[in-house]
């Protein structure tokens, strides 16, 4: 942590302009200290015991005491050798885009449903939202899961009902079906939290503005494109970063999917598959070595978009 | 809203909206109406769409198991102990990045960025280890301590969005009238920040509240666990006999019980006029 | 559980109950020898909650009369319990001192030396009276570390009413039972769309490879330490074969369904109504004959007042039968119990395990319907048909290989997507060899 050990040299950096603040001041380290602490005492570890044992050949007997074997990058090249693994990641990155793209439609427009409507439906819809949004994921995935049942599902139930013969049709069978199913259900997971977000932006936005622009004969697509765009840009940008990064691994979800009865490698992501090399078979080194690939992956997939935000940011 | 005549843009916008609301309510109304029915209904291939007939046994089986209340506690103490820590910290933070201009700033907010990217599957080994030589397996602080690390990240970024989207030269102004730095701050910013330090206390909440793979690593012990981890023994033995569907539902039902109580406690604050009159003011 | 108690288990089980029941009284548990001097508190894990509240009861006061130490049992679920093992097995500080885990678990875990050798308790504890295939997966290099805890079995539940109206008899041999499951579905006499005649799920492997067991074959073979998954060998591809069969012309069961709730598919629901007691209900009826655990029973029967009830009339169960005149050679369910390694306990863990074997505790898992791990004390489940057919079917039952990678092989999934693409109708003898190199590494895998 170089930002904690460097104080006393601000004062002499000249690349450090500061902006609203003539003299460097030691304040902003006091204000980062809390946070940089809990991340290293808690992230420190892990992260470094990640790193070295990615290196090691390193299985449930390593875990009981055995000393582990140092392989230098042989779980990676096995790793980057096996179709498996490309196929996941192909996967998990469509996946991931596709979710994280309908999440942050749908979540903008039901934010811009908030601010439009009145009072008491904006409460209903607000409401509606916060229940989905507060439903524990462990009971949201028993329901979901139930609904898509192929044989009480309501889901069949409601098609054949209105004509379509959906009579004992399997949604978990067939990937493509069942990736259907699983993006409706992170989706739905998904929306209450990026509609919150941006909404909490657009109450930022203040209502004198858009009358002074309505006034100057602004359109309500101009006025969306020029005023509440840009204020809502910040959180629309993170919301967004984050829909990609907590999509690319999407777990709980996946897993408890699979478990219903879909066929496990027709439809690993790589948070399912990191798990099942990790617990499911032991193999700790492998795990760990696609973890640290899945970082990489995740820093270059968002590497432009980060840099954007951050020169924004500045 | 001075203006009462119709327009045609508004109500089509309602009707999206009361559309938008059944369909996300949906399973969540199926998740009650299932806690009140008797579980030989609930496996018929024809569902019951109300819960006539229905009663609340499902619930007091789930509270005769006298499991419910500590798990409840435990999620409280972890949940409140994250979130206060996590937006005290992340707060600060925010404010070091959205005012300052210091060096090794870029670096902070890079490592920030990039350390919610890091995939939990593969480190619980490692947290384990950790805890068990800290000595704080089976302790809220020690759970604490994983899921403040874990929602800092982001709650830094959300509340730098919120401090940056206030115009610094509100305080100013507060200023030249003769307030203090501190106290332009705390009359003129914090008020503009409420939103966002709702929704970001309202996501640090709801992480907390929901997770379950730290915690069932951490918290081995059957008095320690939390909702989650109760609720998710309650599905197991559950399938391991006959899955009794309504008991399934209705712990499902109370464990979401207390978050909607959250939500609508914070919900004002929310939509709270304290906003608009601020930016006004 | 405790309903399961039969009248007859009573009878047998009385004399030794009057003793179990009771918390113990120090004359009858005199305290022992080898007890150490000062008491020790252990904890115990079980594995879901197969264990009834009376026994876990019954352990904490016989331990507490026998060495004046507590025992603490936690209840784990079976879906985390590896995860668990995994992380605190290995900490001396915070290990269980005495662990339940599923016998298909155990060989992963006693290979890499996470169970105490207990070779020197084994005569004391039963010798070779305890069920010997599950002594098998708790052993390596002939000691003995985790020995069984329980066992079940897996038979079949039919609808008499149904094979009546088909015109079929309870099958006596495997060849007729497959007859015999086909002809249902053929006839389906209650012209129910999709009826099966037998469900058996696509995935669901661990009925599935009954099939593989009765015509000889096995799922993997060992040779100097050396593992081999066999699904191509003659007789398992023979076995999936009918299997195959089964799945194309008896069951109507997607084919991503496993082992979970068949027993939906065997009752009626012929008394669902809507608000105004008008009868709505369609039957869900959607199967003759399922396989599963015997407690499947009590979710098994006619709707009565919104609660299954069991009917003799309708409902029969009998054991999978083979074709040399004794029942099949199923997938045999169940745990194994051992001392965590690093346990500082050591010797209080080992008065539990005395107490765990001994006479008292194995009837009353007996009189709970569990299978005790003890011959002697097998009589306890009773008499009833669901006690017979459970003895029967758990006689001639086997265990999937006591391979180091076992557990990898089941997290894999691998055997489901096989079994699956067996069920679709794939070619066997391509899928076999092709499964045979997949599983083969995973197998020997530490």
């Amino acid at each position: 942590m170089t930002v904690l050990s460097s104080p006393a040299r601000t004062q002499a950096a000249p690349g450090a302009e500061p902006v609203r603040h003539r003299r460097p001041s030691v304040v902003p380290y006091f204000l980062i200290v809390p946070a940089i602490a809990v991340l290293v005492l808690a992230l420190g570890y892990p992260l470094v015991w990640q790193f070295w044992t990615s290196t090691q050949k390193f299985g449930l007997a390593q875990q009981f005491g055995k000393p582990p074997q140092f392989v230098g990058l042989a779980n990676y090249a096995q790793l980057f050798t096996d179709a498996q693994t490309w196929a996941v990641v192909g996967r998990s990155i469509a996946f991931c885009l596709v979710n994280a793209a309908i999440t942050v439609v749908i979540g903008v427009l039901v934010a811009l449903l908030m601010s439009a409507v009145g009072t008491v439906t904006r409460l209903i819809l607000q409401i509606a939202m916060l229940l989905a949004w507060a439903m524990p994921v462990i009971a949201s995935m028993t329901v979901w899961i139930w609904l898509f049942d192929w044989h009480r599902g309501i889901v069949n139930w409601a098609l054949t009902q209105v004509g379509l013969d959906f009579t004992n049709h399997n949604w978990l069978e067939q990937p493509l079906s069942f990736y259907f199913v699983a993006t409706v259900i992170v989706v739905w997971m998904s929306v209450p939290f990026v509609a919150f977000s941006v909404y909490a932006g657009l109450t930022q936005i203040s209502e004198e503005i858009m009358e002074a622009a309505a006034l100057d004969g602004a359109t309500p697509r101009q006025r969306f494109f020029a005023i509440t765009m840009p204020m809502i840009r910040p959180v629309l940008m993170i919301v967004t970063l984050l829909q990609v990064i907590w999509d690319l691994r999407v777990f709980a979800q996946i897993r408890m999917l699979q478990d219903a009865g879909a066929p496990l490698s027709s439809t690993d992501l790589l948070g399912t598959y990191i798990y099942r090399l990790g617990v499911g078979s032991s193999d700790f080194g492998m795990a760990s070595a696609l973890s640290i690939f899945v970082l990489v992956l995740t820093v270059a997939l968002s590497f432009f978009y980060v840099m954007h935000l951050l020169k924004e940011d500045s | 809203m001075s203006r009462r005549r119709f327009r045609p843009g508004k109500f089509l916008a309602s009707v999206v909206a009361i559309l938008v609301s059944l369909a996300w309510v949906f399973p969540v109304y199926w998740m009650l109406n299932s806690s009140l029915l008797p579980n030989a209904v609930l496996t018929s291939t024809t569902p019951r769409f109300l819960p006539f007939g229905g009663s609340m046994a499902n619930f007091a089986a789930v509270f005769d198991q006298g499991t419910f209340w500590p798990a409840l506690g435990m999620s409280l103490a972890i949940t409140l102990t994250t979130v206060a820590f996590c937006l005290l910290f992340a707060f600060l933070a925010a404010l070091a990045i959205s005012r300052f201009r210091f060096r090794g700033r870029a670096t902070f907010v890079l490592a920030v960025l990039f350390i919610q990217m890091l995939p939990a599957e593969g480190l619980f080994i490692a947290q384990y280890k950790l805890m068990s030589s800290l000595n704080l397996l089976n302790s809220v602080i020690g759970v604490a301590i994983l899921y403040v690390a874990a929602v800092v990240p982001f709650t830094i970024w959300m509340l730098r969005g919120f401090v940056a989207g206030v115009p610094i030269e509100l305080e100013e102004a507060a200023m030249v009238d003769g307030l203090s730095r501190t106290q332009a701050f705390f009359r003129i910013t914090f008020p503009l920040l409420a939103p966002g330090l709702v929704a970001s206390g309202v996501y640090a909440f709801l992480q907390a509240w929901n997770e379950f793979t730290v915690a069932l690593v951490i918290l081995q012990k059957e008095e320690y666990r939390t909702l989650p981890l109760w609720l998710r023994g309650f599905v197991q033995a559950s399938a391991n006999r006959a899955t009794d569907w309504g008991q399934v539902m209705a712990a499902s039902t109370l464990v979401a019980v207390p978050v909607i109580i959250f939500f609508l406690i914070v919900q004002g604050r929310l939509t709270s006029g304290l906003v608009a009159g601020a930016v006004k003011g | 559980m405790k309903k399961m108690l039969s009248a007859a288990a009573l009878v047998t089980a009385s004399a030794l109950a009057l003793t179990g029941c009771a918390p113990a009284p120090a004359a009858s548990v005199p305290p022992s020898q080898s007890a150490s001097a000062t008491p020790q508190n252990i904890t115990l894990w079980v594995a879901g909650g197969d264990t009834p509240k009376e026994l876990r009861e019954y352990l904490a006061t016989t331990y507490k009369a026998k060495t004046g130490g507590t025992l603490t049992i936690e209840e784990q679920a079976w879906g985390d319990l590896v995860t668990k093992l995994t992380t605190a097995l290995p900490d001396a500080n915070n290990t269980p001192d005495v662990v339940e885990v599923g016998n298909t678990q155990s060989p992963t875990f006693t290979n890499v030396g996470a169970f105490s050798d207990i070779s020197d308790l084994y005569a004391e504890l039963g010798g070779d009276k305890l069920l010997q295939s599950f002594v098998e997966v708790g052993k390596v290099d002939g000691k003995n570390f985790t020995l069984p805890y329980y066992f079940g079995s897996r038979y079949m539940f039919y609808r008499k009413d149904v094979y009546k109206a088909a015109g079929v008899e309870v099958p006596k041999t495997l060849d007729e039972f497959n007859a015999t499951v086909k002809t249902i579905a053929e006839k389906n006499p209650n012209k129910i769309k999709d009826f099966s005649g037998f469900f058996i799920g696509g995935q669901d492997w661990r009925n599935g490879i009954s099939w593989i067991f009765a015509n000889g074959g096995d799922l993997a073979k060992v040779d100097g330490g050396q593992w081999t998954s066999t699904l191509s060998d003659p007789n398992s591809i023979k076995g999936l074969t009918q299997l195959q069969e089964i799945q194309k012309a008896a069951s109507r069961a997607p084919k991503t369904a496993k082992d979970e709730s068949p027993w939906l598919y065997i009752n009626d629901s012929d008394v669902i109504t809507d608000a105004d007691k008008k009868v709505t209900g369609k039957t869900s009826l959607a199967a003759a004959t399922i396989m599963a655990p015997g407690w499947a029973h009590w979710s098994i029967g006619d709707l009565k007042d919104d609660k299954r009830v069991w009917n003799d009339e309708k409902f029969g169960v009998y054991p999978l039968p083979g074709n040399d005149g004794k029942p099949a050679p199923v997938f045999a369910g169940g745990s194994n119990i051992g001392i965590s390694a690093t346990s500082k306990n050591q010797e209080g863990a080992r008065e539990l395990m005395k107490i765990i074997f001994s006479h008292e505790y194995q009837q009353m898992l007996g009189k709970n319907g569990l299978g005790p791990a003890n011959s002697d004390d097998v009589s306890a489940l009773g008499t009833d048909e669901f006690a017979q057919a459970l003895i029967a079917s758990a006689s001639n039952s086997k265990l999937t290989p006591a391979a180091p990678g076992w557990a990898g092989v089941e997290a894999s999934g691998k055997l489901e997507e096989f079994f699956a693409k067996v069920a679709d109708g794939g070619d066997i003898a391509a899928l076999s060899k092709e499964y045979d190199a997949l599983l083969t590494p995973l197998l020997n895998a530490k």
